[in-house]
């Protein structure tokens, strides 16, 4: 897995490729809790160049929608399709997360 | 008429066949099927005494063929074989091929000798080849020659061994109509073969032969509809398996990724179907994963090239349980996950091991 950050319109773009798997998810959780606890609450995670994800990938997403949410910050995804999208729907994530076509449709979206 | 009792033979130290009891009765059409190096070939060998075999018995009409006085000679004419590779003589003209054995070893007339040979050579429709040689004949006509040779010692019993495993594909169909016409007709036979399409046509009963025994054995309706035992559904299911053993936390998911990856490209499944594979696993590991500090976990993923299942079955050793029932999981993610990547899942307490048995779902795949 590889994560690359930039800001955007005020948010931190999180674009992740390759896997979010019980591997790498521990990476990527303590990636999202330092930017969280670095002050930072509007995220845009995109899915664009995401392979695979799993449960535990799903669950630090959850944690993450957690965290912001005790902050009242905010989470959006982008680009979230094919197998990813399957999983998502399999495990109902569709109806917890804002999800949009494009990092620019997600930003919009950002109160 | 055939009466194998506890047959067994050994090559040096490796045993073939170790303990073959069965019994092929008058007019009855026995298929011996199971896969390579089980020995198949060398039961029929055996029963035309091209091999002692090492211990046991075989009875042909009640008379002891292992027995030192017995006239190994005439129980070969009542017996006779038919090879994968024909054993045509090359050097001789197909008439004179099937009328080598009746002259020679039965006393027949050359003159009656040739006019049973163009009659055997009509029933298998080479009559006008009775001039050529065998070399100027296609694979499948030699075979026939074979069986009209064969024929014209006018056995009781023929043994088969893989009659058509040396064809062409376009030629099996017509040494098998042969075959065919035969056991109409009620000729005793018993026939190795790899055509299970012919096998379940053809014969009153199937022999499935594994690890040197007779692994299973029933009707034709029985061995390929509902066949009881793993080994034999295994092989007519045509199940195709991956197996590895997990046996630490620790385990490296990316090298069983990429086994997995290789076993559902030669398998040739979908791109869909890999995912899915690679979820479900991945999902159903980090449900053992407490488990996995104190015993080992078997997986076998198996595809079936005849019905197309997937399944996946995970057998680990240890308490009696269900992982899937568990209390201890902290969200129900996982579970969700592998319930919609699955059509069934069994859960068995066999053999002191727990076993849990999982089809994927062929829509998403």
């Amino acid at each position: 897995m590889d994560l690359q950050t930039r800001t955007e319109n005020n948010a931190i773009v999180i674009t992740i490729s390759g896997r979010l798997d019980t591997v790498t998810a521990p990476e990527y959780e303590k990636k999202i809790l330092d930017l969280i606890e670095g002050g930072n609450n509007c995220f845009v995670v995109d899915f664009e160049q995401l392979d695979f994800i799993s449960s535990a990938g799903l669950r630090v997403l959850l944690l993450m929608a957690k965290l912001l949410k005790e902050k009242n910050g905010q989470v959006r995804l982008a680009n979230v399709k094919g197998n990813v999208y399957s999983v998502f729907e399999m495990s109902g994530f569709t109806t917890l997360f804002k999800m949009e076509n494009s990092i620019a449709a997600a930003l919009a979206t950002l109160i | 008429m055939i009466k194998i009792e506890n047959l067994s033979k050994k090559f040096g130290d490796l045993v073939v066949l170790k303990d073959i009891t069965t019994e092929i009765t008058k007019g009855e059409v026995v298929s011996i099927i199971g896969p390579s190096g089980t020995g198949k070939s060398t039961l029929l060998r055996c029963l035309n005494l091209l091999e002692q075999p090492s211990g046991g018995n075989i009875y042909i009409d009640g008379v002891d063929i292992l027995d030192k006085k017995t006239d190994v000679a005439s129980i070969r004419q009542k017996m006779n074989m038919v090879f994968q590779s024909f054993n045509l003589f090359s050097h001789l003209s197909v008439i004179e091929n099937l009328i080598l054995a009746p002259v020679k070893l039965k006393g027949m007339n050359k003159q009656d000798a040739q006019t049973k040979a163009l009659e055997l050579l009509r029933l298998v429709g080479l009559a006008e080849k009775a001039n050529n040689y065998p070399d100027e004949l296609s694979g499948g006509q030699q075979q026939r020659v074979a069986i009209a040779r064969c024929l014209a010692m006018e056995p009781e019993i023929i043994l088969f061994d893989e009659p058509t495993s040396a064809l062409d594909p376009t030629m099996v169909r017509e040494v098998l109509s042969v075959i065919r016409r035969l056991a109409k007709e009620g000729m005793t036979m018993a026939i190795v073969t790899h055509e299970m399409d012919f096998a379940r046509d053809v014969s009153n009963r199937v022999l499935y032969m594994d690890e040197g025994i007779i692994y299973e054995e029933g009707s034709p309706e029985q061995i390929f509809d509902d066949p009881q035992k793993e080994k034999t559904r295994t092989f007519i299911q045509r199940i195709r398996c991956y197996t590895c053993r997990i046996s630490s936390p620790d385990y490296d998911l990316y090298a069983m990724n990429a086994e997995i990856e290789a076993f559902c490209e030669k398998q040739i499944l979908s791109k869909k179907s890999q995912h899915n594979l690679l979820l479900l696993v991945e999902e159903l590991l980090q449900l053992y994963r407490p488990y996995l500090k104190t015993m080992a976990l078997d997986i076998t993923i198996a595809y079936s090239e005849k019905t197309e299942r997937l399944e996946l079955i995970c057998e680990s050793a240890g308490q009696k349980g269900n992982p899937l029932d568990s209390q201890d999981l902290s969200d129900d993610l996982g579970l969700m996950i592998i319930r919609n990547l699955t059509e069934s899942i069994s859960y068995q307490w066999l053999n002191g091991k727990n076993r849990l048995q999982l089809l994927i779902k062929t829509n998403l795949t």
